[in-house]
């Protein structure tokens, strides 16, 4: 596949991370729980004290990254020189910090959030989009 | 055009992304009962103490407020909670602890602030924790509801739990039954409502301390511990 439809596709995905990311920051700023739909949990990890990093709400952070990757992957995609080079840092930076997310759901917190496994699926597919491009370029 | 495309595009959805937060964080509806009545002087806020917003008499909420502590405690809490908000249940605990800490320093009030329809059995707790306050367990009902908060959270019909909760605090069950669905228990989470609206509170749970709201995030009692204290330094 083309590096630039790679690029499209990686824009579309965090817009959906963006949305996702927008919907928990809105309801930690309002201070409603979140009510889970499919499984339960969301409220006990969202009004957990991890759910905040130095009074940040953690999802204002993932929003501002999700948001990152849309325009980087978005310059890339219209032949911007270099902001491609950054993306795998910036991916790279938020698989690990998802894999530490699921850690604290699942060991510390012992309950699953959702919305936050939703963002990590996301993550983890824009981290697949991000290898689909080194693999591209490396075989043009 | 190609080079300026891509900047619109970003620009575009940042446009949006800000409009949907600023939309979604306005203040909250919470349920209205349909015949809303001023009622006499506010008093939570003292009158020379400055407020956030300016409340005139008819957002001076239900009369009188549930309150523990003494009337002229130099600091008063007034919590807007939601029986099912899980924050709000974390409150709970630390609000106890405030009272038992600051003791006669310190009153605390409760006013209803159901977010419906978020939380499915918000307004039946809320109306629960009213009809029992007219046979003078507002309190014991409230304690009951937010220790066993994760009973009934996720319960299908929470009306059955709270009637045994209303057995349990040595309520008349029927009066209560009678009382659930009755005027006075609408008009007194309405004129909460109300006056959560004029105080522009958006979400649960909301705290004002003598008329200022304390920020969510100083909430937790390490952080909430000393505001009070200095409060208390503050007015002697």
């Amino acid at each position: 596949m083309k590096a630039t439809k790679l690029y499209i596709a990686m824009a579309l995905v965090a817009l959906a991370g963006l949305a996702d990311a927008i919907y928990l920051t809105v309801q930690h700023v309002t201070g409603q729980s979140v009510r889970c739909t499919v499984i339960s949990g969301c409220s006990e990890v969202l009004s957990s004290p991890y759910s905040s990093f130095n009074g940040i709400p953690l999802a204002l952070i993932g929003a501002a990254a999700y948001f990152a990757v849309f325009s980087l992957a978005t310059l890339a995609a219209f032949g911007y020189p270099l902001v491609g080079k950054l993306l795998p840092i910036l991916v790279g930076l938020m698989f690990l910090t998802t894999l530490w997310l699921i850690y604290l759901q699942a060991i510390v917190i012992g309950h699953f959030c959702q919305f936050c496994l939703l963002s990590a699926a996301v993550t983890t597919i824009l981290t697949g989009l991000v290898l689909f491009v080194s693999r591209s370029r490396k075989a043009a | 055009m190609k080079r300026i495309l891509p900047l619109v595009i970003i620009l575009a959805v940042l446009g949006i992304a800000l409009g949907a937060g600023w939309y979604l964080t306005r203040p909250a509806t919470p349920p209205t009962p349909p015949t809303p009545a001023p009622t006499v002087a506010n008093a939570t806020v003292k009158p020379n103490v400055p407020a956030p917003t300016p409340v005139n008499v008819a957002q001076a909420g239900a009369e009188p407020p549930h309150s523990i502590g003494p009337a002229d405690a130099p600091v008063t809490l007034e919590e807007f909670g939601d029986f099912q908000c899980p924050p709000c249940g974390l409150l709970y605990p630390v609000l106890k602890d405030m009272e038992k800490e600051f003791g006669s320093r310190l009153r605390v009030i409760f006013r209803e602030y159901p977010l419906v329809p978020t939380h499915p059995h918000a307004l039946s707790a809320a109306r629960s924790a009213e009809a029992a306050g007219m046979q003078g367990k507002f309190w014991e009902m409230h304690d009951m509801l937010f220790t066993n908060q994760r009973t009934w959270h996720a319960s299908f019909d929470a009306r059955p739990i709270f009637d045994d909760y209303a057995v349990k605090i040595g309520l008349d069950l029927e009066k209560f039954k009678r009382d659930l669905n009755g005027s006075v228990v609408e008009q007194r989470i309405f004129l909460d409502g109300k006056r959560a609206h004029a105080l522009g509170v958006s979400g649960t749970p909301t705290v004002f301390m003598n008329g200022r709201e304390i920020p969510f995030e100083s909430l937790p009692p390490e952080k909430l511990r000393p505001i009070i204290q200095a409060e208390i330094d503050a007015r002697r």
